[in-house]
């Protein structure tokens, strides 16, 4: 026995030494794996595991001046397949794929069901782990995908894949579309959304993220991220009812007159704020669609328009009096080889300058001014020069188009460029730079850039306010301005643009019929000339409030006149801003308000909106209050006001408040909300004043 | 005498470290397992934690039952486990459920709990082997009365485990032919033996390779030999990220259940464990578990040498050297000294059926050494 267990014990120990060198052999690997090929394979391994993902931020939005939104960034989302993941078996494929078809099908009808399968079948033995569905489905409806079969199974049984993406929507479009604009990255960015692309868009955040489990990346640690801001919210001077009566009503016109294309922009005298702006071009179906900003970026021969700003120099100058006596003729006149006509055939016979402005006679008001400045052209052309009519007015949207007012140095410049450029030919000037000439007539000869953005807010918050500025304090003298606005007021009375008359306030304006060569129109039209009908005033003539200009373009219907074509819409934009701004009207008196006084029901809501609606109707509010958001209850004599508190971080309370403004509210805050029921909330999940936890999600059910 | 020494009786060595063992297995296992989670159940890794931990208990408990067991009988017992183990294996060989193409479990039909049926005739053969060979040792030299009987249940074993599982089978193999060394069976016979096992797996890969498919295992060996030797780094994508993760772990580790690596590791819970460790606890932790390891084997030899029987020495030595090979290929493997086998780290590595009967046979040793202490020979003498 003990001979045997020697024998084993030598034969142990020689193992044992065999098993050590062994494991010396898995140490120095160790070593050898740290210490020599380490820093490659560290590097690798931070190539393939950690990256910094940047976290976009949330463009701002773009309200009107009431605070209508009218851009802003939803999220959307592009639904997947990932047919491959290894938990979905052929079993549970093949049993569900005809039930996830039918509802696919049903949520989007886009595709029959048989499609969706065989399209999917195909798909899954293609081997695909990212098919595509389905792109910019909206949340709900990205909420109901989710139960369907297999996809409720989620991405790693049931290959279901979302992804979210930010989209641009305007909730009032096509309402000033274009001059509310886009931005598309690398591409022609256009309207306030590209001027304002760098408040808007915020400023982009960053994280470093890791792979995990299942290819997913998370946050590496708090330390390592740069938080996204949010862009600001730009307020545009755009008035959300001005702008629908103005559009609603050059939409009307234009399809009256079956017009290829037409603009309307409506001023603020004192500040230059563009109140509206529309454009609109026909299109496919001879259906009118906003595609390109003729306010801003269309150059024509203004044609009559012009009129009044040789009127002015040569008024201003002294050359002329409103009495001049002027012999219109036949109805035409020659300045060299060149006969210039009336629209009135034969003429008007000798008339005054005031009368020859009011009937839009070419013949009396070239002859004018050719009587005045024939000897030096120059005075003129300065004298234009001198009332900004050749710059610019660098309104904030890309592409306003060159003014181009002609002068004796011009190769161009003939003799008979004098006369017809005084009757606003041979030079080429856009709508807006016509507007912001009458508007400055209007504001006593104080021209005021054209300005489409009120202020920059940042959460509620503002961070600048967008200053009225003055172009030119001055255009012209006192005197000056008061004669030619009678001269604008009686255009009206007694002109070419009676058809305006006879509201409860009085418009001054004046019409402009311009014939443009067809060129640029196509083949479309048969004749070589179309129209361009415009005109351009401001109202009340006696206290200017708005000025406004509108221009229609190659109106097809044989009927061209300004007065005819552009008159009635600036009539009822007129009439419908004047009956709507309530500062147009005279202030009720007291006795009279009294008469009428009963103290209304209201509900909550945002405090400045609440507080436009009392002190328009004159109810008098109790209590002051610094937060947005109020709610109300009515008193014998007046409405009491508490301030409701709308904490960033607690829940607020909603109930009473419509759906939309606790969607908002309550999304700001980072909760989903799921709701029942129509009307007005009335019970809410999540009690008001709770701590919000983020992602959570509150239910509110609705009744009437 | 204190209540510890009254219940955990034999070698104490022995037991720290299998309490170490256990300790690391928790730690690492639980933060390894995240991936496994994710897929399975949601992320939930307290689930595997719990099942981990249970078997460990288990395992524990099996410890103490069988090391309070007289080592004479496992002799006995050796033999029905053998003749039971054979059956199995031909019954997991045809029908056994298919993880990884390999099949190597069965499902046991009430329970529905699947088990390696390598496992228990791994734990059957060596056990037998002792047996035999100490039976023999009168005329080990010998080649009909000694080597035959010794060395055919060897190959009937190997030879059903090997379609299955190579690594097993080969594993077990030299397992044994370290055992016949130790047990003194005629150099002459075993060097043969070493010359055939080589042949009969030449032809099994040359088959595999000349009708690919029919055995799918032969595939796979031969990729991954392939991989190894031509050391391609996209296409060793198992070894590459586990040497990432001992260069990222240093010399201290990145500290418990901050493993990165874990996350693009297949079976980090398992094949590639030791890896985690030196990742979260540096070359320290990798040379600290090296040496637990070491300890063990060392102990055993201690054991077998204080053994008056060599059916004791040898039982011992082949539990203890059998566990700590496979560790040393297991973390071969995770160093990249080795292609990848999977082959668990006994002890540590997730998965039932093999923690239990490591567990069990860490009892086996137990037994042994607790025959040599004198209080206990005196209530053995007793009874």
């Amino acid at each position: 026995m003990t001979e045997y267990k020697k024998d084993i014990m030598w034969r142990t120990y020689v193992v044992y030494i065999g098993i050590c060198l062994f494991g010396g052999a898995i140490l120095f690997q160790a070593f050898r794996v740290q210490f020599v090929e380490g820093s490659e394979l560290k590097e690798r391994a931070e190539k393939s595991t950690i990256s910094v993902k940047s976290i976009e931020a949330v463009r701002g939005n773009i309200y009107s001046r009431n605070g209508s939104l009218f851009a802003t960034s939803v999220p959307v989302y592009d639904i997947r397949m990932d047919l491959k993941t290894e938990a979905l078996t052929d079993e549970v494929f093949s049993e569900n794929i005809k039930a996830l078809c039918v509802n696919l099908s049903e949520t989007f009808q886009d595709k029959s069901w048989q499609q969706y399968k065989e399209e999917l079948t195909k798909a899954r033995a293609r081997g695909e782990r990212y098919h595509l569905i389905k792109r910019n489905i909206s949340y709900t409806q990205l909420q109901k995908v989710k139960t369907f079969p297999i996809f409720k199974l989620g991405q790693y049984k049931g290959g279901f894949i979302y992804e979210q993406k930010n989209k641009r929507k305007q909730p009032f479009w096509p309402l000033a579309a274009r001059t509310i604009g886009n931005y598309r990255e690398n591409s022609s960015s256009v309207g306030l959304e590209d001027f304002y692309n760098k408040e808007l868009q915020g400023v982009n955040g960053s994280r470093l993220m890791q792979k995990i489990a299942g290819g997913v990346w998370m946050p590496l640690s708090d330390e390592n991220e740069q938080e996204p801001q949010s862009g600001y919210d730009v307020y545009s001077t755009i008035d959300v009812n001005i702008q629908d009566v103005a559009q609603n009503a050059l939409y009307n016109q234009l399809k009256l007159h079956n017009a290829d294309h037409g603009c309307v922009a409506v001023m603020e005298v004192e500040t230059g704020k563009i109140r509206a702006i529309s454009n609109l071009k026909k299109g496919r179906n001879d259906e009118y669609y906003e595609s390109y900003n003729y306010v801003v970026g269309e150059s024509t021969e203004p044609g009559s328009t012009f009129k009044l700003a040789s009127l002015m120099v040569a008024l201003e100058k002294g050359y002329v009096s409103l009495d001049d006596k002027i012999n219109t003729e036949d109805g035409s006149t020659k300045f060299y080889d060149r006969t210039m006509y009336d629209s009135k055939r034969g003429g008007h016979g000798i008339i005054t300058l005031r009368e020859a402005f009011e009937v839009s006679s070419n013949v009396a008001i070239s002859k004018a001014i050719v009587n005045a400045f024939k000897k030096n052209p120059t005075e003129f052309t300065d004298a234009l020069y001198k009332m900004n009519l050749n710059e610019k007015t660098g309104v904030a949207i890309k592409g306003e188009g060159k003014p181009y007012i002609k002068n004796p140095e011009d190769n161009t410049w003939s003799g008979v460029t004098l006369p017809w450029m005084s009757i606003g030919y041979e030079i080429q000037l856009t709508p807006l730079q016509i507007l912001t000439f009458y508007n400055a007539v209007a504001n006593g000869g104080k021209m005021m850039k054209p300005q489409l953005a009120e202020k920059i807010m940042n959460k509620g918050k503002l961070v600048r306010e967008v200053k009225p500025e003055i172009l030119n304090p001055s255009i012209a003298s006192k005197e000056t301005i008061e004669l030619v606005k009678e001269c604008l007021v009686d255009v009206v009375e007694n002109g070419t643009a009676k058809n305006l008359k006879g509201m409860n306030f009085k418009i001054a304006g004046k019409t402009g019929t311009a014939q443009i060569a067809n060129s640029k129109y196509g083949y479309k039209y048969e004749s070589k000339i179309s129209y361009q009908a415009s005109f351009v005033g401001y109202f009340p003539a006696e206290k200017p409030k708005y000025s406004c200009i509108v221009v229609i373009n190659a109106p097809s219907n044989n009927v061209y006149y300004g007065n005819q074509v552009a008159g009635p819409i600036f009539k009822e934009v007129a009439n419908k801003v004047f009956a709507v701004d309530l500062k147009l009207h005279d202030v009720l008196t007291t006795q009279e308000h009294q008469a009428m006084s009963t103290i209304p029901y209201s509900k909550s809501g945002n405090k400045d909106d609440l507080l436009t609606v009392f002190n328009a109707f004159k109810i008098k509010t109790d209590g002051e209050t610094s937060s947005e958001w109020i709610s109300t209850s009515t008193e014998e004599e007046k409405v009491k006001i508490n301030s409701q508190s709308m904490e960033k971080n607690l829940v607020p309370n909603v109930v009473e408040m419509g759906i939309m403004d606790a969607i908002y509210l309550l999304e700001n805050r980072g909760l989903s909300v799921k709701f029942s029921g129509k009307g007005v909330i009335k019970t809410q999940s999540l009690p008001a004043g709770e701590i919000v936890k983020k992602g959570s999600t509150i239910y509110l059910e609705l009744s009437s | 005498m204190n209540v510890l020494e009254k219940y955990f009786r034999g070698d104490k060595v022995v037991w720290v470290v299998v309490m170490l063992l256990s300790i690391t297995s928790i730690l690492t296992v639980y933060s390894s397992i995240v991936t496994l989670a994710y897929k399975h159940t949601d992320g939930n890794t307290f689930y595997y934690l719990i099942k981990h931990s249970s078997f460990l208990i288990i395992g524990l408990l099996l410890t103490y039952f069988t090391h309070n067991i007289k080592y004479t009988y496992f002799s006995k017992l050796s033999q029905l486990l053998l003749y039971l183990s054979i059956p199995l294996l031909l019954l997991t060989l045809v029908m056994g459920s298919t993880i990884n193409d390999a099949s190597r479990w069965l499902t046991i039909p009430i329970l529905n709990y699947t088990f390696q049926t390598s496992d228990l005739a791994k734990f059957a053969l060596i056990m037998y082997l002792a047996r035999i060979i100490s039976k023999k040792q009168d005329n080990i030299k010998d080649f009909k009365s000694a080597f035959i009987p010794i060395i055919l249940p060897v190959l009937v074993v190997c030879g059903l485990i090997l379609p299955a599982n190579l690594s097993t089978a080969a594993l077990l193999f030299i397992t044994s032919i370290i055992l016949m060394f130790i047990g003194r069976v005629n150099i002459k016979y075993i060097l043969s033996l070493i010359g055939i096992g080589v042949a009969g797996l030449t032809v099994v890969i040359l088959i595999g390779m000349a009708f690919p498919g029919t055995i799918k295992r032969v595939d796979t060996w031969v990729n991954r030999i392939e991989d190894f030797r031509e050391g391609n780094v996209t296409e060793n994508y198992q070894s590459e990220q586990s040497k990432i993760a001992i260069a990222t772990g240093g010399v201290f580790g990145k500290g418990p259940g901050k493993s990165t690596q874990r996350n693009f590791l297949p079976h980090p819970y398992s094949d590639f464990i030791y890896a985690i460790v030196i990742e979260e606890y540096g070359l320290i932790g990798g040379i600290l578990l090296l040496f637990l390891y070491l300890i063990l084997l060392f102990r055993g030899i201690r054991i077998s040498s204080t053994s008056d029987k060599p059916f004791g020495t040898l039982l011992v030595f082949g539990f203890s050297f059998s566990l700590v090979f496979q560790a040393m290929i297991n973390m071969a493997v995770a160093v990249n000294l080795f292609p990848v086998t999977g082959q668990p780290l006994p002890m540590v590595s997730m998965g039932g059926t093999s923690i239990l009967f490591t567990f069990i046979a860490m009892g086996v040793i137990l037994s042994v050494s607790k025959q040599h202490e004198p209080q206990n020979s005196l209530a053995d003498a007793a009874a």
